[in-house]
């Protein structure tokens, strides 16, 4: 929709135009987060879809690139941001901070001390997902949901509900529903269903409408980044894309 | 319950703020204040200084013209003057602890320091919304990520994007900027504007395709 130089979807199959596109659907394409990006740069999108944007620019050169984009409008539109009023003391306080940091007041970043079944497997996670999935995985730990099914709730400082699914080879997820929208971003295998294929970087939309099974490719353990909103209604963007998938 | 994260940000009063402002033919408050080039190089050096020297005096120049700007955007998203206020001292001491990570052939210090203050931004939110945690777990470390630019030429992008901005119809330009830093949604901005969706599409594919020269190249 904005950007004609990017690959237009994420699959071929897609169409690249953003009003056939309007209809709830299976493969959400580059060009429906269009305004999620910008959202993302501006700094206005919820947490829980930050950590979806910035973990699919970590698999996508694409979205890499159009966040870029959209961070460097955003980042030149800031020179011309006003100029608040600062608490009296505000540079002493700067000052006196870098002081402080400089005497070497600072957090030591100590070695991860961690075991587990599941954990060495979240290591190989991109990043943000990364730290994040590690940081929940203290809290949460792995749970069995059936055959070669596992979850790991994230604690991604969002009120939607966010999770990282693994699933084995060829099994599958019990068929269901949503209360409202499912966001699933495949970050390493891939899982089909009754919509398609579903690859790195790709991302599954789900409205309250649809039902589906989704299995795992034959090629490797999937794990999947997951974000309902559980029928919370989004406003601006967010709520743009409910309406893609017919909320 | 709003799921986007931006508090307290009245679009509406923008919208109606720009169209006004339009129709009496002012430039709409857009006129890039830090656009000078030399000014630029100028804030360049700054951060250089704090690299090589740590030059408090050089910290202090960039503070003198960056933290009013991030207070006002962060409290323009929804902040507090008192956490907008602490944000900004975060912002500043990570400019400081980062200064040799800059390199002015990849991005203006303006740039560089609005994904600083925007991921702190992010930060700030996640840490509201989490329980109390342990601040000894050394899990804890504050995340220092950044996208690994793999694919993407910033410098070049920022030229064409300055260029674009200096040159673009005040009615492109205003959408423009509701959309890439006040973060609107089309509909959102349809909406505070007045205007029909069609034509908020329409004049932001325009801006865009204006921007295409650059995006050509980056490929």
């Amino acid at each position: 929709m904005l950007d004609d130089n990017l690959d237009p979807t994420i699959s071929p199959k897609q169409s690249d135009s953003f009003e056939e596109c309007a209809k709830p659907m299976g493969k959400a394409t580059i060009n429906d987060f269009g305004e999620i990006y910008s959202s993302y740069a501006a700094g206005c999108l919820d947490p829980a879809f930050c950590l979806l944007v910035e973990t699919q620019a970590a698999l996508r050169p694409d979205v890499q690139r159009a966040v870029a984009r959209a961070e460097t409008i955003a980042g030149v539109f800031f020179e011309s941001e006003e100029m608040a009023t600062l608490s009296a003391g505000a540079a002493d306080k700067a000052l006196a901070l870098i002081d402080a940091y400089e005497a070497g007041e600072r957090p030591v970043a100590q070695a991860v001390k961690l075991a587990g079944e599941g954990l060495d497997e979240l290591l190989e996670l991109p990043e943000p997902l990364r730290e994040t999935a590690l940081h929940s995985y203290q809290t949460h730990k792995w749970q069995g949901l059936t055959q070669g099914i596992r979850r790991l709730r994230l604690d991604a400082g969002s009120e939607a509900e966010v999770e990282l699914y693994r699933i084995e080879p060829g099994c599958t997820v019990p068929k269901h529903s949503h209360h409202g929208s499912e966001f699933t971003l495949v970050v390493a295998g891939g899982f089909s269903d009754e919509s398609g294929s579903f690859g790195p970087g790709d991302i599954s939309l789900k409205g309250p409408e649809d039902t589906h099974q989704p299995t795992g490719d034959m090629d490797g353990v999937c794990y999947a980044l997951a974000i309902r909103d559980g029928g919370l209604k989004f406003t601006g963007v967010m709520g743009l894309i409910q309406r893609l998938v017919g909320q | 319950m709003v799921l986007l994260s931006r508090k307290g940000c009245n679009s509406s009063q923008m919208g109606a703020l720009y169209e006004c402002e339009a129709a009496q033919g002012k430039h709409v408050s857009l006129e890039t204040t830090g656009s000078d080039p030399s000014e630029r190089e100028r804030l360049a050096d700054c951060v250089e200084q704090i690299a090589h020297a740590r030059s408090r005096p050089a910290f202090a120049e960039l503070f003198e013209y960056f933290a009013p700007r991030i207070k006002s955007y962060l409290i323009r998203l929804g902040s507090d003057a008192s956490s907008a206020e602490e944000i900004m001292q975060e912002v500043m001491l990570n400019i400081w602890r980062k200064a040799e990570q800059y390199d002015r052939r990849q991005a203006s210090v303006s740039t560089w320091i609005f994904r600083i203050a925007r991921n702190r931004r992010i930060d700030s939110l996640r840490r509201t919304n989490k329980p109390e945690l342990d601040a000894e777990d050394p899990m804890l470390q504050p995340a220092e990520i950044e996208l690994p630019d793999i694919s993407v030429n910033r410098a070049q992008l920022e030229v064409k994007v300055r260029e674009v901005i200096e040159t673009l119809p005040g009615e492109q330009l205003v959408l423009l900027k509701a959309a890439f830093y006040e973060g609107l949604s089309h509909s959102e901005i349809a909406k505070s504007f007045g205007l029909p969706l069609g034509t908020v599409k329409s004049r932001i594919r325009l801006a865009f395709m204006r921007l295409r020269g650059s995006l050509e190249r980056d490929h």
